[in-house]
Order: C-alpha cells, then sequence, then structure tokens
C-alpha cells in the first residue's frame, strides 16, 4: 500500500509540546488532510493535558493512539485509567508508529 | 511493504528509549539506526542490551556520535562510532529522522538521578 | 528533493552542521516554532510541500 499523500503523521515523544501538536492537528484538518497519531514513552504524559481531548476529536479511532507500555511504564493502569478521549483498543505497541511510517507520506516529530 | 531507513537521534540521558523505539520499527521489517549523541549512554540493563543486539540482528546498527562508545558490553551487544559528518551523510539517504525526546540538558543530573 | 527543517527550540551547533550536511544540493526550507505565535497553516502547508521533514528538538 502507498502511503496516503493526504495523511499527516505525527510521532510524539517529548512531553512539551501538546499547544505545537494541537495547533499542526488542526491546521492540517482545516486544510482537508487526515492526520494519524502515536504518543510513545514520557509523551504519554500529555493524555492528561486538557488539550489532549480536542485532539482526540480531530482524529478517527483508528487514527490516533499511544503505547500501552510507555503508559504503564510510567505508571499508569491501562485497563482502569484509559486516558479520556480514548478506547482500550487505542492502547497501541510501537507497531503503530510502524503503520505511520507506512501510511503517511507527510511525518513530523513532535 | 518497503523497508525504510529510520534514524533516532537521543542527545538526552533519560530519552535512550529510543532504543526499544528502533526495535519496534526492526521488528516491522524497517532498518533502525539509533544514535546516542555525546556520551547519553543508557544504563546497560539486560533488556537494553538484548535491544541494541536485536537491532543489528535485524541489519540496523545502534551508534555513539561525539564520544566513544563503551567497549564494555555484553557479548553480541555492539555500539558502534560515527562521526557527526558521517552521521550527517548517511542521513541523506535515511527515508525518516528522528530526533527523540528532549534535547541535551545543560546540567549534569543531580545525585537522585545520576546513577 | 525539497527538505524542510522545523526547530522547536534553538538549533545546537551539532544541529547546525547536520542540517548543512543534510541541506546540501537539495532545495530547503525551514520553520522556527520557537519565535512568538507560530502560525499553523503555514508549517502545514510548508510540510505538505516538501519531500520530508526533520523537526529538531
Amino acid at each position: 500500500m502507498a502511503a496516503d499523500p493526504n495523511k499527516l503523521g505525527i510521532f510524539v515523544t517529548s512531553p512539551q509540546h501538546m499547544r505545537h501538536i494541537l495547533g499542526i492537528a488542526k491546521a492540517a484538518v482545516r486544510a482537508g488532510k487526515t492526520v494519524m497519531v502515536f504518543f510513545t514513552y514520557k509523551s504519554i504524559h500529555l493524555t492528561k493535558n486538557p488539550l489532549f481531548v480536542e485532539l482526540t476529536q480531530l482524529c478517527a479511532v483508528e487514527n490516533i493512539a499511544i503505547c500501552a507500555d510507555s503508559y504503564i511504564c510510567e505508571g499508569f493502569d491501562n485497563v482502569n485509567d484509559i486516558p479520556r478521549g480514548l478506547i482500550d483498543k487505542q492502547m497501541r505497541t510501537q507497531a503503530f508508529h510502524g503503520a505511520i511510517l507506512d501510511e503517511c507520506a507527510k511525518y513530523i516529530v513532535m | 511493504m518497503e523497508s525504510l531507513k529510520v534514524y533516532i537521534l537521543i542527545a538526552n540521558r533519560v530519552y535512550n528509549d529510543g532504543i526499544r523505539s528502533g526495535l519496534g520499527l526492526a521488528v516491522e521489517n524497517h532498518y533502525a539506526f539509533p544514535v546516542i549523541m555525546n556520551g547519553e549512554f543508557p544504563r546497560m540493563s539486560n533488556y537494553m542490551a538484548e535491544n541494541i543486539a536485536w537491532i543489528s540482528d535485524m541489519e540496523g546498527q545502534v551508534y555513539s556520535c561525539g564520544a566513544e562508545a563503551p567497549t564494555d558490553l555484553p557479548e553480541g551487544t555492539e555500539i558502534a562510532n560515527i562521526s557527526l559528518e558521517e552521521l550527517g551523510e548517511a542521513m541523506r539517504e535515511a527515508d525518516f529522522i528522528i530526533p527523540y525526546g528532549l534535547p541535551k540538558q545543560s546540567h549534569e543530573p543531580p545525585g537522585a538521578c545520576s546513577e | 528533493m525539497k527538505i524542510l527543517q522545523v526547530y522547536k527550540s534553538e538549533p545546537t551547533e551539532d544541529v547546525k552542521k547536520l542540517v548543512e550536511i543534510l541541506n546540501r544540493d537539495r532545495t530547503a526550507d525551514e520553520f522556527k516554532l520557537y519565535m512568538g505565535e507560530p502560525n499553523y497553516d503555514t508549517l502545514v502547508q510548508k510540510i505538505f510541500a516538501n519531500d520530508k521533514t526533520v523537526c529538531w528538538w
């Protein structure tokens, strides 16, 4: 499958750029693009940021996920404390990042 | 699916998780090249050593740039040296470049988290 | 090859050197996220206008 030229992948590795992530996602949606986002390692703390829910509303369920292992490593409960805006099947592995690389013609690291 | 060349640059001692992230791509049939910048080496747990070895097994490589790679690593675990210029040239061929996590800190860590 | 360099903070000397090598013989553009209030519409336009984006720390 060729990467979708209208799909932007955002790989989030830093816990401190929620404003930029949301700003980019909103601008991409305004431009008629699809956004696919994966949060890994300490960036999963951004799921506790009030802006996170807004981000999840910009993405289809299959286009936003977080690394479940990272969430657990950081002390959160991946069963009883699923981040607001997500459901259990959006608690994923690093394979979701692989899918972003395969599916998105454009990509940015945050 | 096309195998992609992905460089993961690790500039901050807290973000050696980039190596695990590289392994995650390697198992998806991509070529992962995590690069530890300026001596920000991880604590060499069995888990970390295994991850580094697996990346090599899957035709990737963990590099050290800006500091000599440690040579006292567990058997089968290798970190190769690469200069900044060599890294830049190698990354011209990359499909993706991932500056991972946070930049280098300007101070040494306090005792509470230095070991 | 058109390449976009995005900076989340002031680039270090190492980053500047890597960017110089990556940009050589290519059409290069840049966007500084750490300067004032970023125009995200402009950034997204640039991302889609370039073949590759590198977003530094």
